[in-house]
């Protein structure tokens, strides 16, 4: 098995980090863009632009509430993105146990 | 880090320990049952039923704690109400969703658990019952008997063991603590549900390294 296996869309550290925060949430739960933001400490608009992708992916849905300033954005994993992170776990697992 | 980490190329070494460190800190932010949380009821647990016990000890008959030591152990609750809501506000603060509604609906069973805790108490002291029952052996145990058994019940029905033996045990403890009685049922249960609470934390951040 090589690096090239696993999922480009995940192994990226940003991405990674996004997705692996949001899958220690329960099932069924969403994080505030703020929230996310602060724990990864990412700038918004690197935040936004990783967060298209995986969303354009379906790994994860984000939910936007409210007007102007009232305004609040979730993000949460889809069953697709948790089946994704267990894939790309298990490979990275199987390639570091070659190694 | 930025967006145009992009093209950076990852080791699968340094891919699995940031997914290790991130997942491991993220669970750490989102947890409502920090060991350090309960730490900290552990010491409340022993100022509260310590000092309860320092003003019955000795008493004969049993009269019940005195005005100070209620003062004690309602500031002492007032700072562990203070710390819970900080601790619960830090780790929910931006999470929506199910377990936002499903911890909505825990307080809404548990709270009017814990009134007809005292209600029943009342009741106890309107027909009668000795200060020892009323002031001593019920408020004591009754309390931990009660919730506990709730809890226990509630832990069953999400599978989480080792929260199912906390609450058993806790539950027993005050059921044979009671055999002290009324003064001694005070310093029996406090250090025990001390101890309780120590083994949990313990119990917790070994499981977390495991």
């Amino acid at each position: 098995m090589t690096t090239e296996e696993l999922d480009p869309l995940i192994h990226v550290p940003a991405r990674l980090r996004i997705i692996a925060t949001l899958a220690a949430l329960p099932d069924g739960d969403a994080l505030s863009f703020t929230r996310l933001q602060d724990m990864i400490g990412l700038t918004p608009g690197n935040l936004i632009t990783h967060l298209r992708k995986l969303e354009d992916a379906g790994y994860v849905d984000t939910e936007k509430t409210g007007n102007g300033t009232a305004s609040r954005t979730t993000v949460a994993l889809t069953h697709v993105g948790r089946t994704a992170l267990d894939t790309y776990t298990a490979a990275l697992r199987d390639l570091l146990a070659g190694l | 880090m930025n967006a145009s980490d992009e093209g950076e190329e990852l080791d699968p070494r340094a891919a699995a320990a940031l997914l290790e460190e991130t997942t491991r800190r993220a669970q750490r932010q989102f947890d409502l049952r920090r060991p350090l949380l309960m730490v900290i009821g552990a010491a409340v647990v022993l100022i509260a039923y310590g000092v309860l016990w320092l003003s019955v000890r000795g008493q004969h008959p049993y009269s019940g704690p005195a005005g100070w030591a209620l003062a004690v152990l309602y500031s002492t609750l007032l700072v562990w109400i203070i710390v819970v809501a900080t601790f619960y506000r830090r780790a929910t603060s931006g999470v929506s969703g199910r377990s936002a509604r499903q911890q909505k609906a825990d307080a809404a069973a548990f709270i009017p658990i814990w009134i007809t805790v005292y209600v029943f108490q009342g009741a106890l002291h309107h027909a009668g019952a000795s200060h020892a029952i009323v002031y001593g052996i019920y408020p004591a145990a009754a309390p931990i008997i009660i919730v506990g058994s709730a809890a226990a019940a509630y832990n069953v029905a999400k599978e989480n063991w080792p929260w199912v033996g906390f609450a058993v045990a806790a539950v027993a403890l005050a059921a044979i603590g009671s055999f002290a009685g009324p003064a001694g049922v005070w310093a029996v249960i406090g250090i025990g549900l001390c101890v309780l609470l120590l083994a949990r934390a313990a119990g917790q951040v070994w499981l977390r390294r495991a």
